[in-house]
């Protein structure tokens, strides 16, 4: 597996005020590693950085400081590199006035694509985000769900082996996210690197291989789900429980949860196994009718992260 | 990418531009009215002609007002499309974000620029022949005769748009929103058609004696010769009172076509310069 995307010590400052110039640092050291296939989810509340590092991905703006690298090359605003990216960005506007394989076909131009090459490329597009059907159709009678896989469409023409995708469920039913992460988890079967910048955190989780957290310009955490995701807790249902055996549990450190006549929910502890849990409520005469593993979620995962970032940096 | 190829896209971007260009309602405004007033010119003749005054008399006034009207509506509403126009092409995709979906393409700042433009200047020419021919139908009925005048003016006039809408499209190279820029495109308007004023101060100031006169005479004779003199461009007095198949007199036509390029090519390469590093 090689390195699709590197990033090494990216800086980007932005001077404002007009008299006294300060300095916001939009992004700072930011190291990051996208890996061939995979799909890398680039999660971070409003503002913390992440729009900024696509635009600089793709030229769009510029670093301070820092080395971009794509496909190991760093001449990134090249033609040959910029060739082999796909980008959506979120919300973009497309003309009403044009069916959807006129757009394609203006996209397609900005490639260089003409004639029967053009033409081979919109139509597999098409068939990849299921838009066939609707081609000669106007955007302007799209649905929003349409529009998206249009978006998607667009970024795919070139048939590129990185797809930089900014919000890509955002505003959609649930029928039509999961068609996207459908087509999302298809294009990285056949190999293509995919980074998706999201708010979604159960789309990122349901599709990603690895996600990094970034809070105010600082990546937090980088790995894989089952790397980040470490706070694992096992639950026990539970019946046939007396309300001294409540106490007793409580002593162990269980926690006791959702006591509803005999019947309970049992948090099992970190530190404590799941068989000296169960030998427990033997003991107790209490018996168990479902053991249940729960592992952290992103949501979980990222709520910790950004609140610990913002704590560190209120006491900083 | 070969060198075809890019043409390819540049001229996408042209055709682009120049669709979505001819369906922005503002435009479409501007150009009815224009329309409107060319048209009605030659209504309000008609009643005019009921006027007791001789006839010959009366009808050389009519074509005068007509021509007086069409090419003042010519003028003003061409360069209100020319300047909105110019304006808006790049704020407008900013704003929406089309050009990340573009620039993110192997496409470079140059070449998107150049579509742009290409795109802007179709605009600008279309409307123009629209309002120029129905001007030249009007004057073909009015004086049995072809106005061949009015398409050396048409011609002239074109490249005093190109002038303006060349360092209009420089301005919002750089700026959000079309306000500043078209606020530029107006300034650059005006002041272009009062330079022959900015040489009347210069000598003035230059005859006086005081440090401050210097000052003035120096920073009006800059102003003079970086400003270009669009009023050069202006053959309203011959569409006027010389026949309408008359030649034009007394202007270079070639000199004022390279003058309107050589600006047009600066204003371009100003916007160029403005935009290749600019954050998106």
């Amino acid at each position: 597996m090689s390195t699709v995307i590197e990033t090494t010590n990216l800086n980007k400052v932005y001077e404002s005020g007009m008299i006294s110039s300060q300095e916001v640092h939009a992004l700072k050291d930011m190291n990051l590693a996208i890996q061939t296939g995979e799909i890398f989810g680039y999660l971070g509340p409003n503002g913390s950085g992440k729009t900024t590092t696509i635009k600089m991905l793709l030229s769009l703006i510029f670093p301070s400081s820092g080395e971009i690298k794509i496909l190991g090359r760093s001449d990134i605003a090249s033609s040959e590199v910029k060739g082999k990216i796909g980008y959506l960005p979120e919300g973009a506007y497309y003309p009403d006035f044009l069916k959807g394989e006129e757009i394609l076909r203006f996209y397609g131009q900005m490639y260089g694509l003409s004639g029967a090459d053009l033409e081979s490329r919109i139509d597999k597009t098409l068939e990849i985000v299921t838009m066939t059907h609707a081609r000669k159709r106007l955007l302007k009678g799209y649905s929003k769900g349409m529009r998206q896989r249009i978006g998607l469409a667009q970024a795919l023409l070139s048939d590129p082996q990185i797809l930089i995708l900014d919000e890509p469920t955002t505003g959609l039913d649930p029928l039509a996210r999961k068609e996207i992460r459908d087509i999302l988890a298809n294009l990285r079967d056949e190999g293509k690197t995919l980074m998706i910048s999201s708010h979604e955190l159960q789309e990122v989780e349901l599709i990603s291989d690895r996600v990094g957290i970034i809070y105010k310009g600082v990546m937090q955490v980088q790995g894989t789900l089952d790397e980040l995701l470490t706070d694992r807790e096992t639950t026990i249902e539970v019946e046939n429980m007396a309300a001294e055996t409540e106490q007793a549990l409580q002593g162990k450190g269980i926690k006791v949860e959702d006591v509803t006549g005999p019947n309970a929910l049992l948090h099992i502890p970190a530190a404590m196994s799941l068989y000296d849990a169960i030998d427990e409520c033997k003991a107790l005469d209490v018996s168990v009718t479902s053991v249940a593993p729960k592992r952290e979620t992103l949501e979980e995962l990222f709520v910790r992260t950004v609140g610990s970032a913002s704590q560190a940096e209120g006491v900083a | 990418m070969t060198f075809k190829q890019s043409l390819l896209g540049t001229w996408a971007i042209s055709v682009y531009t120049w669709r979505e260009g001819m369906r922005k309602k503002t435009l479409i405004g501007f150009l009815l009215l224009s329309l409107l007033v060319i048209l009605g010119s030659t209504f309000m003749t008609a009643f005019m002609t009921e006027a007791s005054i001789g006839e010959n008399l009366q009808a050389s006034a009519d074509t005068k007002i007509i021509k007086d009207i069409c090419v003042s509506a010519i003028s003003v509403f061409g360069i209100l499309i020319t300047i909105f126009i110019s304006a808006s092409v790049v704020p407008t995709e900013v704003e929406n974000r089309v050009i990340y979906t573009i620039l993110s393409k192997p496409v470079r700042r140059f070449q998107y620029l150049l579509g742009k433009f290409i795109g802007v200047q179709l605009i600008v020419i279309i409307n123009l022949v629209l309002m120029t021919a129905l001007f030249f139908v009007a004057l073909l009925i009015k004086e049995g005769v072809m106005p061949t005048l009015l398409l050396w003016s048409a011609l002239l006039t074109y490249f005093q748009f190109l002038i303006v809408s060349a360092f209009t499209f420089a301005i919002s190279c750089l700026s959000s929103s079309p306000v500043m820029p078209t606020i530029g495109g107006l300034f650059i308007y005006i002041t272009g058609n009062l330079t022959e004023y900015l040489k009347d101060v210069s000598n003035r100031a230059a005859s006086g004696e005081g440090f401050i006169d210097s000052i003035l005479a120096n920073v009006a004779k800059w102003l003079y010769d970086i400003l270009p003199n669009l009023r050069s461009f202006s053959l309203r007095n011959e569409i006027l009172y010389l026949p309408a198949n008359d030649p034009p007199t007394d202007v270079m036509i070639p000199n004022l076509i390279a003058y309107g390029l050589a600006y047009g090519l600066a204003g371009y390469l100003l916007a160029f310069w403005l935009f290749r590093r600019r954050e998106l």
